[in-house]
This record gives structure tokens, C-alpha cells and sequence, in this order.
């Protein structure tokens, strides 16, 4: 071969376009949900000035990961995520984790207790024992833990609103076992900022909210130094349908105000900066994911030097994975634990100290033993067979990663940028801001999939012939309130109230006067077994309960369908009906009991009237009695139920026997969200006219709903 | 929807039974002819058993937090053992026609109380609808035993001067901030604001919520009209924490009973039906324009050439007036 000159990227570009018969080599870019164009092909030129390039994993910015041999030294922590509805289940599904080689255990809580409600409580007659355990008191937190080493095994908490009684529960059952708190372990997630934005699983206002996060920090710096007390979450985020970049921003900005709240107490950063943790979620956009990770490393240390952070532990973010929940598909779901592969992988490569990986029927119901198995098992053949953990960040000098992690980067500063110029992230949030922004491209990648511009294999591509049902765990939700509630009662019977009654007090006074460490006196009131909803009700008195405030976005969706003919009919079938009945069609969306991810229900409304329909949004936490109050007074002629926590066959059946004493047995009740196969009969048998699985596009579903209040079906 | 005679309506409301009266507020709802013609009925046979309540208007620009104001005051009023219904016009969007009525979702302390009635509207194509059709359906809820109705508006366009002309009492609820010349609120609100309270005095907020209500106490000074018996006040609320919520209840009871003493209201109440009886007119007569036959046939000629510049606009309407007229007498 002869020494020719060497080709350039025009002479690539000119070879890519004869291929391409005359389109431009540009038409092959994709451009991700961000607007980042991911090119075809990348070169020395677009790593060329970057500032973070050519660095080291364990040194400032971090970009390439906290640790200097990262899994070359020690692999990432294998972590999963479960709750059963009792404790009983819970512990002895810890103990066959642990005996099967997980590292820690992760508790999913009820919604129940999320919202600090006790088990007996009246609003929450269908959340108990759904979607994780109950918590009353401390006597199902030792059940939960027991004969679990606090002391060794870290233990991770997803808790928020209720996150008070629950920490406090946590650290007695400890101590009843003998475990002092400075040995005690694990995380807990105590991230309220993104509650407002997405999840809704608070309990007070947002300034409240943020006094307890203080509280808890400097409670646990103190006497809790090896607990991470607070874990910083973009998960939710995303899985609400935000953006990489999106999801990058808030999160870190929601970081900044809890720094910035700690410092205003007089606390130095370097005292808790080190126990700060991160929480993404990882999706099938496998570079960007990636890029992300490594992103937020090298921003969140450019933050905490502008906070003055010395400690190099204050400045490395360390972070938790869990593979996206939104990109399981109910649809085919053994492509799940392909998905939830690829997912891992990424997370790995992006440098993560721990992961989560979902089961494979986990968007249907929580993982049955088989499930929870072959989600280990896809990390220990990760950790274990493939021979990833011998290269620290590996993507490191790629000209593609070093790009996209820049771009990413810039991105995510705009966006934080704007959270600034609001004032932070409080009064952003308390503004509608950023939940503005994640609806937006919520509801845009929705439309997206439903019409088939993103594939989803299995869902609106390559659809198998016959679907076969997957055997979903089912929980016998009425058994286990009895049962709490057979515990509460016991609890009651055997303590000394005049302690208990001493200790709310000091709660509720603590509350009001703004002295005093919250945490330490819940720790105290937890310890002579005061429940769980009376720790919480003794600062409600003062804080008050937090009522959202739901907007939703229009034209986002009907914009991606303008043109489809689909859409023009059911706009023709929509325009039809107002025209023959005098009023458009109108439907009550409603979400029941404590569940607060709203996403579906708010992407369903939005959708629902750019395609012409009035849509009442009805408040979230709602119980039957107020939903069907609500559908007669607005005379709607359809009740859309959007569920996902497992609580429909408990409030669907007494909503429509609520309507049905009210004579309104013409509205009829249609329900979609995550409903397993095996509850369909039932459902249909206590009168649900109609059932939307995953996956059915508002065009298809909103000409059923047409349909069926017309009587056509 | 399944439809009744008018004698059903008629008991129903007057028995207080929540689903017909949510049914006959969806008849008054109705685009339909033979619908607006058994509501007039229906109307005519509640009539006698109206006015007895306060009628309160609320609007404000969007984000000022009137539903958040609305359901502090609606608890207040509960406490205070009056029945309440509350009217909130949702607009709808312009392309799809559909809209999502958000206003009863932040109303949500509200819900699931025998002495409420919250019913939300989508405001539909035309103003002159919702000006009918709020009208009425104040009426039916007076007629069902509600002391006292809200009728919310969002404080754009054109629907406030609507509202103001149906209520005794008109409400202005301004965002706590002073600047931004006066939040956009148009000057002819002002002037209609029989109050104006300033929401979100609390927490972060409380500094600038003062300086506002200050300096809207200037320029109401400069540009209101002085009323008889009646100094406007403005007052500054949260309704997060129920900050002088009280105060806004007493301002108005006070109201009704200066201006009942001194006929303000009768006035106004007389005033206003004579409104309802033009705007009644001017909807028929619309109606009627829209459903002309050969006005309907000459419309999109006349409209492509007033487009094209072919014909002026003055010629056209003069062509389609003389066809309706003429249509009129035939």
C-alpha cells in the first residue's frame, strides 16, 4: 500500500453521500429528546478545547468517577429494591437476597405510610400493604429487620414525606438489637424537592418540608455519621417523563438547596457534604446515559467549590442506579430483561456505586421470586462473567463520550440556570416551573410512542400474535390491614400513653416554636411506640397538610398527531357526538387513594382534550365517595380511572357502587394505568365498562370512550 | 345524556337534589335549540324562588391564585354555616375545542361537602354563551338553596366584564408583586373591583405583597370613582394560611348592607337584568344570523372576496344584513 494522504472528514463525508444516494450525510443524525444531535460518526475535532478531558477517575472533577480503581478495586454494590406488603414477607425476602449475594437491602414503603397515615386510617382503606410494606411502629420495623445485622448490612429507605417516624423506627430497631446509631449504615432518600415536582408522596408544605431536611442532617452528623441522609433524585424525574437533561438539572439544583440550607443553619459543608447521595434513573438512551453520569460528577463538583468545599468527599458525587421502570413494557415482558441489560450496562459504564435492576414484570405488579432472581443474576453476570470491572471508566478519551458529556453538561447548566433566575429551586417549584417543563416532554414522548414515531418492540412494533398473561404477584390487600390494624391495636393496648401523650407534645411544640431537633423527638416518641400517623398528625396540627397544585399542558400532544388520519377521525367522531348531544364529551380523569405519580392521569387529560374532549382533573388522594360526588356535580359522561399502584380492585368496585347510590348509573367507568391481566374479569364483573392496558394510544382509547357513551358499544 | 321533563328539573332543583341540579346545569350547558328552549321553562318556573343570595364575582390574572382564594374563602364561609356554590369559567382552546378544567382540581379541600356545589365550564366558542349560561345557572343554584355563589373568571379578555355584570360584588385578586405595570390588569377591571385583595402574603412573598397592595392603593385612588357609602378597600391574604380571609367576608357583608341600605344594590340588580334581556337579544338575534339560510349561502362568497380585497367590508355587511332582512319578512 502506498503512503497516500490521509482522508479527511470531508473525504467521508463525500464517500457517506454516494452510499446515500444524494440525501446528505446529516440526514443520518438523530437528535435525542433533548435536542442533542448525536452524529454519525466523531472525530479528534469535536473533543478539541474540552476542559475536563484527559483527567483521572478519584481526582477533581471526578468526570471519570469518585474512586481511583473503581471496580477494578471493588465492584458496585448490588442493591434491590423491594417491598411485600408485611413485614414478615419483606424480612424473609432480605434473608434470601443476602443468602443469594445481594449487598444490602432496600425497602419500598406502602403509600400508606408514605403519606403518614397508620393502617386504620379511612383514606387509605385501598393503599395498605400495596406497592411495599406498612409501617406503623416500631414493632414492624424490628419484624422487618430481623435477625439482619444493622450494624454491617446497609440498608437503604425509600422514604420521604413520612421520613420522621420511619428513620426514628429504624434507629430504635437498631437499637433494640443492640446497634448504636454511629455504626448505623445505609441511606435514606429524604429528597422532598422532587415530591412537589413529580412524585406527590409528601405529607406539609414545602418550607416545613425543608426545615425537616435540616433537621435531619444535622441530627445525623452529629450521631449518625456513616448514614447518608439524604439521597438526591432524578429518578423520578425521569420516570415523570423528564428529559436526560432535564433530570440532570433539577436534580443537581435540588442538591444546591439542601446544601444551601444546611450552610444557612451555620453547619460548614464539609461537616455533611460527604453524606450527600445521588440517584438516577437509567434509560434506553445507552450513550447518553452514560454521558449523564459522568456530567453530573464533574457539575456537582464545580458546585460544591463554589459552595467552598474542601474535603475531596464533598466534592465526588456518588450515586445509586436503578434502571428506568417507565421503559418496561407490560406488552411482551420477557424483552424486559433485555432492557433492563442494556440499562445496567450503562449504569456501569456511567460509573455508579450501586444498582438497582428492575424485574422484568415489575411495570405489572411487584417481582414474584422468579423475577427478583433473574434481576440479581443480570448484575452477577455483569459483575462476575463479563469482565466489565477490570477498566475504570472505560469510555474515557471516546471522542463520541467526551462530547456527548459535555453537551449533556451544557444542557444541564442552561436549564439550572433558569432555576436560578426564579430564585432556586423552591420558589421555581412553587412557581410550576420545572413540572411545567417535565410535562412538556412527557406528553410529547408519549405522543411520540403512541404513534409509532419511537419503536418500543413488543409494543407498537413486532407486537407478538398471542399475548400470553405472566403470572403477576397478587397481595390480598384486605388480610393485611386487618392485620396492621390487629398490630396498632396491641401496640396501643400495652404502652404508657402519658409518655406517649408527653412525647407528641414536645413534637407538636417543636413544630410551632421552630426549636428543637425534630428527628431526635420523633426518635423519642418512636421509642415509647407512638405510631407512625400520630408522630405525623402531631406536626400537622401546626405545618398542615400540603395540597398540590395540578397544572397540565395543552397542545403538546395533538401537535405530534395534527396530521394522522387516525386523529382527524376521532377529531370527526369527537366534533360529532357535541354536535347530536348539545356538549362535548366530557370525562372525569381521577387518581384514588394515596398514589401521587399523576403522569398517566395528566398525559391522559392533556391528550384527552386536544382531542376535543372537556376534561375535569380531579385532585389527587381522592377517595370513591369524592369522585363520585364530584362526577354528578360536573354530570360528566365518563369516569377515567388511571391507576398504578395496585389499588384498583379495592376502589374501582366501590367507586361504581358509590355512583350507583347516587342514581348515576349513566356514567360510565373506563380505567387504564398498570392493571394485571388476571384482574381484568374482576374488574369487568363489578361493571368497568372498559380497560386500557400500556401501551393504547389516546386515538385509539378516546374513540372507545366515544363509542361507549354513545351507546355504540 | 338522558333528558327529562321539565316538571323532573324543576322539583329537582328545588328539592336541593345535587344530580339534577348538575343535570340541569348541563341542559343550560347545551348547544342545542330545543335544550334552550325547555331551560327557558325551566328558568321562568325557578325564577320566584331566586335572589336571595350574594353574588360575588372573582377574577384576576392567571396564577394569582384565585381557586386557591376561592376554596380558602368557600372553607371560611362553611365555618360560618352559609351554603355555597361556586361557577368557575374554564376557556377553552381554540384548536381542539376540548379543554381540561383544572379549576375544581385546586378546590380540593372543598370537595365531598353536602353545602358545596362547585361546577366547572368549559367557556365554549362564544362570550355571549357564557354570559347566558352562567347567568342561568346561578340561578339554578340560588333556587336550590345557595346563599351565596362565586362566579371565577380568569382575568383575560373579556369574560370579567361579564361576570361583574351578573354579581353584586366584584373581587379583584392581584399576584404580590408591584411592578410590571400593574400586572397587566386593565384598567377598566379596576374600575369594576368593588375590592381588591393581594394573595400570597405569606412566607417569601410577604415584603412584596405589601409593597403591592401600596402601590395599587395609589393608583385605585387616582383612577377610581368614588361610590357612595363605599371606600374600596385592598386588603392583603394568603390563602395558604387563611390570612385575612375573615376580613374579605366582613368587607363584603358590609357591602351588601350599605348598598342595600341606600338601593346601591336593587339598583344594580335591576341594571343588570336589563343587560340580561339585550344580551338575551343579541344572542337570538346572532343565532338566528348564523342559521339564516341565505345568509349562510352568500357567507363564504363574500368572505373570499372581502379577503381577496375584492369588496370592501362595509359593502359585504350590507349585503348580508339586507339578506337577512329580507329573509325576515318572507
Amino acid at each position: 500500500m502506498s503512503e497516500s494522504k490521509k482522508p479527511s472528514l470531508d473525504d467521508w463525508k463525500a464517500a457517506t453521500e454516494k452510499g446515500l444516494k444524494g440525501k446528505p450525510a446529516s440526514s443520518l443524525e438523530w437528535s435525542t429528546p433533548d435536542g442533542i444531535t448525536i452524529k454519525t460518526v466523531y472525530t479528534k475535532a469535536d473533543v478539541e478545547n474540552l476542559r475536563s478531558q484527559d483527567t483521572l477517575p478519584g481526582f477533581a472533577p471526578y468526570l471519570r468517577g469518585p474512586h481511583t480503581t473503581m471496580y477494578a478495586g471493588r465492584p458496585w454494590t448490588i442493591r434491590q429494591y423491594a417491598g411485600f406488603s408485611t413485614a414478615e414477607e419483606s424480612n424473609a425476602f432480605y434473608r434470601r437476597t443476602l443468602a443469594g449475594g445481594g449487598q444490602g437491602v432496600s425497602v419500598a414503603f406502602d403509600l400508606a405510610t408514605h403519606r403518614g397515615y397508620d393502617s386504620d386510617h379511612p383514606r387509605v382503606v385501598g393503599d395498605v400493604g400495596k406497592a411495599g410494606v406498612a409501617i406503623d411502629s416500631v414493632e414492624d420495623t424490628k419484624v422487618l429487620f430481623d435477625s439482619i445485622p444493622l450494624g454491617t448490612i446497609s440498608v437503604s429507605m425509600t422514604m420521604n414525606g413520612a421520613v420522621l417516624p420511619v428513620l426514628a423506627s429504624y434507629v430504635i430497631a437498631a437499637e433494640e438489637q443492640g446497634v448504636p446509631q454511629d455504626q448505623l449504615r445505609g441511606t435514606i432518600q429524604n429528597d422532598i424537592l422532587k415530591e412537589f415536582m413529580v412524585r406527590n408522596t409528601f405529607i406539609y408544605p414545602p418550607t416545613p418540608s425543608m426545615r425537616i431536611v435540616g433537621d435531619i442532617i444535622e441530627y445525623a452528623s452529629k450521631h449518625m455519621p456513616l448514614f447518608n441522609t439524604i439521597s438526591i433524585s432524578g429518578y423520578h424525574m425521569q420516570e415523570a417523563g423528564a428529559d436526560a437533561s432535564l433530570e440532570l438539572a433539577y436534580t443537581l439544583a435540588d442538591g444546591k438547596d439542601y446544601v444551601k440550607t444546611a450552610v444557612e443553619r451555620g453547619m460548614g459543608v464539609d461537616d455533611f457534604a460527604g453524606r450527600l447521595s445521588f440517584f438516577f434513573a437509567i434509560g434506553m438512551n445507552f450513550y447518553l446515559e452514560i454521558a449523564k453520569l459522568r456530567a453530573a460528577r464533574m457539575l456537582w463538583c464545580e458546585i460544591m467549590e463554589d459552595f467552598g468545599a474542601k474535603k475531596a468527599s464533598s466534592k465526588m458525587l456518588r450515586t445509586h442506579c436503578q434502571t428506568s421502570g417507565w421503559s418496561l413494557t407490560f406488552q411482551d415482558p420477557y424483552n424486559n430483561v433485555m432492557r433492563t441489560t442494556i440499562e445496567a450496562m450503562a449504569a456501569v459504564f456511567g460509573g455508579t456505586q450501586s444498582l438497582h435492576t428492575n424485574a422484568l414484570d415489575e411495570a405489572i405488579a411487584l417481582p414474584t421470586d422468579f423475577s427478583a432472581r433473574i434481576a440479581r443474576n443480570t448484575q452477577l453476570v455483569l459483575q462476575e462473567e463479563a469482565h466489565i470491572t477490570h477498566v475504570a471508566d472505560p469510555w474515557g478519551g471516546s471522542y463520541m463520550m467526551e462530547s456527548l458529556t459535555q453537551q449533556i453538561a451544557d444542557k444541564a447548566r442552561e436549564v439550572m440556570k433558569e432555576v436560578d433566575q426564579a430564585g432556586g429551586m423552591v420558589k421555581a417549584i412553587e412557581a410550576g416551573l420545572p413540572q411545567r417543563r417535565i410535562e412538556e416532554a412527557s406528553a410529547r414522548r408519549q405522543a411520540n410512542i403512541d404513534r409509532g414515531l419511537e419503536t418500543i418492540v413488543g409494543v407498537n412494533k413486532y407486537k407478538p400474535k398471542d399475548e400470553k398473561a405472566i403470572d403477576a404477584f397478587k397481595v390480598d390487600n384486605k388480610a393485611v390491614r386487618l392485620s396492621q390494624i390487629d398490630r396498632i391495636n396491641k401496640v396501643k393496648a400495652s404502652r404508657d400513653q402519658s409518655k406517649v401523650n408527653a412525647c407528641l407534645e414536645a413534637l407538636t411544640q417543636a413544630a410551632a416554636s421552630g426549636k428543637g431537633n425534630l428527628l431526635e423527638l420523633s426518635i423519642n416518641a418512636m421509642r415509647v411506640r407512638c405510631t407512625l400517623g400520630e408522630v405525623t398528625q402531631a406536626m400537622e396540627k401546626i405545618f398542615g397538610r400540603h395540597t398540590p397544585h395540578t397544572s397540565t399542558v395543552s397542545g403538546v400532544y395533538g401537535k405530534v398527531w395534527a396530521d394522522d388520519p387516525q386523529w382527524l377521525d376521532l377529531k370527526k367522531d369527537v366534533d360529532a357526538f357535541a354536535a347530536k348531544e348539545g356538549r362535548r364529551p366530557r370525562m372525569l380523569v381521577v387518581k384514588m387513594g394515596q398514589d401521587g405519580h399523576d403522569r398517566g392521569a395528566k398525559v391522559i387529560a392533556s391528550a384527552f382534550a386536544d382531542a376535543g374532549f372537556d376534561v375535569d382533573l380531579a385532585p389527587l388522594f381522592q377517595t370513591p365517595e369524592e369522585v363520585a360526588e364530584q362526577a354528578v356535580e360536573n354530570d360528566v359522561h365518563v369516569v377515567g380511572v388511571s391507576t398504578l399502584a395496585g389499588a384498583h380492585n379495592t376502589l374501582i368496585p366501590q367507586l361504581i357502587q358509590e355512583l350507583k347510590k347516587k342514581n348515576a348509573e349513566d356514567v360510565v367507568v373506563v380505567c387504564g394505568g398498570v392493571i394485571p391481566q388476571q384482574d381484568y374479569e374482576e374488574l369487568r364483573a363489578a361493571g368497568v365498562a372498559d380497560i386500557f392496558g400500556p401501551g393504547t394510544s389516546v386515538a385509539v382509547s378516546a374513540r372507545r370512550v366515544i363509542q361507549r357513551i354513545s351507546g355504540q358499544i | 345524556m338522558p333528558r327529562f321533563d321539565t316538571d323532573t328539573y324543576v322539583q329537582g332543583v328545588l328539592n336541593g337534589d345535587r344530580r339534577m341540579i348538575a343535570k340541569t346545569i348541563t341542559l343550560i350547558e347545551s348547544t342545542l335549540h330545543r335544550d334552550e328552549e325547555q331551560t327557558q321553562d325551566i328558568i321562568g318556573q325557578l325564577l320566584p324562588h331566586c335572589g336571595k343570595s350574594i353574588r360575588v364575582g372573582v377574577t384576576g390574572p392567571p396564577g394569582a391564585g384565585k381557586s386557591t382564594f376561592i376554596e380558602a374563602l368557600g372553607l371560611h364561609l362553611l365555618e360560618n354555616k352559609r351554603r355555597v356554590a361556586v361557577l368557575a369559567v374554564d376557556p377553552s382552546s381554540k384548536l381542539s375545542g376540548g379543554s381540561v378544567l383544572g379549576d375544581k382540581t385546586r378546590m380540593g379541600r372543598l370537595m365531598a361537602n353536602n353545602d358545596i356545589f362547585i361546577r366547572p365550564s368549559a367557556a365554549g366558542e362564544t362570550l355571549g354563551g357564557v354570559a347566558r349560561k352562567t347567568r342561568e345557572t346561578l340561578l339554578v343554584l340560588e333556587a336550590a338553596g345557595f346563599d351565596t355563589v362565586l362566579v371565577e373568571t380568569v382575568g383575560v379578555g373579556q369574560s370579567e366584564t361579564v361576570v361583574a355584570d351578573m354579581t353584586d360584588f366584584f373581587l379583584l385578586v392581584a399576584l404580590p408583586n408591584a411592578g410590571d405595570e400593574l400586572q397587566g390588569i386593565k384598567r377598566g377591571i379596576m374600575e369594576m373591583a368593588d375590592a381588591v385583595v393581594v394573595n400570597k402574603a405569606d412566607g417569601p412573598f410577604e415584603d412584596s405583597a405589601k409593597q403591592a397592595a401600596h402601590v395599587l392603593r395609589s393608583a385605585l385612588q387616582l383612577m377610581h370613582h368614588p361610590r357612595p357609602d363605599w371606600d374600596l378597600p385592598v386588603l392583603l391574604i394568603s390563602a395558604r394560611t387563611g390570612l385575612g380571609i375573615d376580613e374579605v367576608w366582613k368587607a363584603i357583608l358590609r357591602f351588601q348592607g350599605a348598598m342595600t341600605a341606600n338601593g346601591v344594590l336593587q339598583a344594580r340588580r335591576r341594571e343588570q337584568n336589563l343587560e340580561w334581556m339585550t344580551a338575551l337579544v343579541r344572542e337570538e338575534l346572532s343565532r338566528q344570523f348564523d342559521t339564516h339560510s341565505e345568509v349562510r349561502y352568500l357567507l363564504p362568497e363574500l368572505r373570499r372576496k372581502v379577503s381577496d380585497g375584492r369588496m370592501t367590508a362595509v359593502r359585504a355587511a350590507s349585503m348580508l344584513m339586507q339578506a337577512f332582512s329580507v329573509g325576515q319578512t318572507t
